[in-house]
């Protein structure tokens, strides 16, 4: 019992930073419908900001993830400006293409400067908690909190605010959104930042737990992607659940079957819902 | 209160609109006949500065909108209820209206008196506050539309064939609305293809072929005109 009790805990940490990577993505789908490849380099940026604020600077591992959610909103605003802002009048391959060119483009860098060596990243939340054999990591207990945390911070941002609302009002009704005089390039802008936020949140969150290295977003952002196909593209509620069902998937998975197969689960399930639920869980009317 | 000079617009090769030159003065009620595709939503969107017009300006008292943003245009107060409504489906009726009290946002004052004038003119609205927008009638959805626009604050509306696919009696309650509305102080631009209704609460009207202004008139004029009663009357 307390072994299918600790798969629990691992399916929804799995699940939490699935989900928080998932969200960014399915945001900028549902209002711009760019497929942004280049959130899983964000993400990896997001990893690697953490580090050099906390390893080289020595800062606390609280103000390095603001830090790096900061230098990654700015990154992502930048992505929107100069490479997707004036591609929006292209046939949608463009965004495509210039999504993977980015992507490329920000592993270099990061290798440029790094290197390509995986590295590990500390957090003051090193302690393991002990319930009664249950044992959960504290770092693993700060995830689950931390994306519950932003998850409802961002709903209560989208429902809330007016500000918020401007981005729900986009996704579901562009011409609407511009007859009331919402202004597009402020809604992308404020939709590319809060995606690359929720990256260098799960980044900075898990990467204690994991390994920091240029490709660590490669497997990230393609489950996310099965995510937001599996919980329907453009939908919140969604991408949370579907990060769920993937993190859960691969605990369980992992543990019942073999872990060497923990990758391949994602994609089964994939595979397996979409020929059930070709529209995805959450499809909604909008598109 | 609008002028219009000379305003082509063109969609790739294909010119929509063709040295179109109007005015409509401040509380006017001014019609724009057309039949399908003549160009009433593309001069429509023009003016709310949705697409750019090729050549020509289009002036809203001393503003040049032409070159504007479609937000600026908004909230300078030329306001349009776009055909088909655009309504935020998901949305309910009452975060719908607050949606077109966007660019006022930081007047909750201002905002909570639009929405009682609002809600006033369209007591139906106050029952169907917290419903989803899209789960209502035809012609519910064109009320939401229409009260969306004025929390806008509009000086000109702009209201794009507001009859479409709504019953006899629906289409007469909303004219009789757009003409309550117009007499409240707001001056309407009306793009209808329902000429007998629309002429009937307007002062004047403009009639469109194929991206051409062809005939302008007074409402009397119209209605007597052969050429209109043949078009779009039918007798």
């Amino acid at each position: 019992m307390s072994l299918f009790l600790q798969q629990i805990i691992n399916g929804l940490t799995l699940g939490s930073i699935y989900g928080l990577v998932a969200l960014g993505l399915t945001l900028v789908y549902g209002i711009l419908h760019i497929p942004n490849f280049a959130h899983g380099a964000l993400y990896m940026v997001g990893a690697f900001m953490s580090y050099f604020f906390m390893v080289d600077l020595g800062a606390h591992y609280w103000v390095a993830m603001a830090g790096s959610a900061a230098v990654v909103a700015i990154l992502a605003i930048l992505c929107e400006r100069l490479v997707f802002h004036p591609l929006r009048h292209s046939p949608p391959i463009h965004d495509k293409i210039a999504a993977i060119g980015i992507l490329l483009f920000l592993e270099a860098v990061v290798q440029m400067f790094w290197g390509s060596d995986f590295r590990r990243m500390s957090s003051p939340y090193s302690g393991i908690l002990n319930f009664d054999g249950l044992i959960i990591p504290e770092q693993r207990l700060l995830i689950i909190a931390g994306a519950f945390v932003l998850v409802v911070a961002l709903q209560l941002f989208l429902r809330k605010t007016m500000t918020g609302a401007t981005i729900i009002a986009m996704a579901q009704s562009r011409d609407g959104a511009f007859l009331v005089g919402i202004d597009a390039n402020r809604v992308a802008m404020m939709t590319f930042a809060i995606s690359g936020i929720l990256a260098a949140f799960a980044a900075t969150l898990y990467a204690p737990i994991n390994l920091v290295y240029p490709a660590m977003g490669h497997l990230v952002i393609m489950k996310a992607f099965v995510i937001i196909i599996l919980g329907g593209m453009g939908s919140v509620p969604g991408a949370i659940v579907g990060g769920m069902i993937i993190g859960f998937a691969e605990a369980l998975g992992g543990f019942y079957i073999s872990t060497s197969y923990k990758d391949i689960i994602a994609f089964g399930l994939l595979v397996l819902i979409l020929s059930v639920r070709p529209q995805g869980l959450f499809a909604k009317g909008a598109h | 209160m609008l002028q219009l000079e000379h305003v082509d617009v063109c969609y790739g090769s294909f010119k929509a609109l063709t040295d179109i030159s109007m005015t409509v003065e401040t509380g006017e009620l001014v019609v724009l006949l057309g039949a399908n595709g003549a160009g009433k939503t593309s001069l429509f969107n023009a003016i709310s500065g949705l697409v750019k017009p090729a050549s020509g300006a289009i002036r809203f008292e001393d503003k040049q909108l032409n070159g504007m943003k479609a937000s600026a245009i908004v909230a300078s107060g030329v306001v349009q209820c776009a055909e088909g409504r655009k309504l935020f489906p998901q949305m309910s009726v009452m975060q719908n209206l607050m949606m077109g009290a966007y660019v006022h946002r930081r007047d909750r004052q201002g905002n909570k008196k639009r929405l009682n004038e609002v809600l006033e003119l369209f007591p139906i609205l106050a029952d169907k506050a917290s419903e989803a927008a899209g789960s209502l009638s035809g012609g519910q959805q064109q009320m939401v539309a229409i009260g969306r626009a004025l929390m806008s604050r509009p000086r000109l509306l702009m209201l794009d064939e507001p009859s479409l696919g709504l019953a006899p009696l629906v289409v007469r309650q909303v004219f009789e609305t757009i003409s309550q509305i117009n007499s409240l102080g707001t001056t309407v631009l009306l793009a209808e293809q329902n000429a007998f209704a629309a002429l009937k609460i307007a002062h004047r009207a403009y009639v469109m072929e194929n991206g051409h202004l062809v005939m302008e008139g007074d409402r009397e004029a119209m209605l007597g005109n052969e050429q209109v009663r043949k078009a779009y009357i039918g007798a």
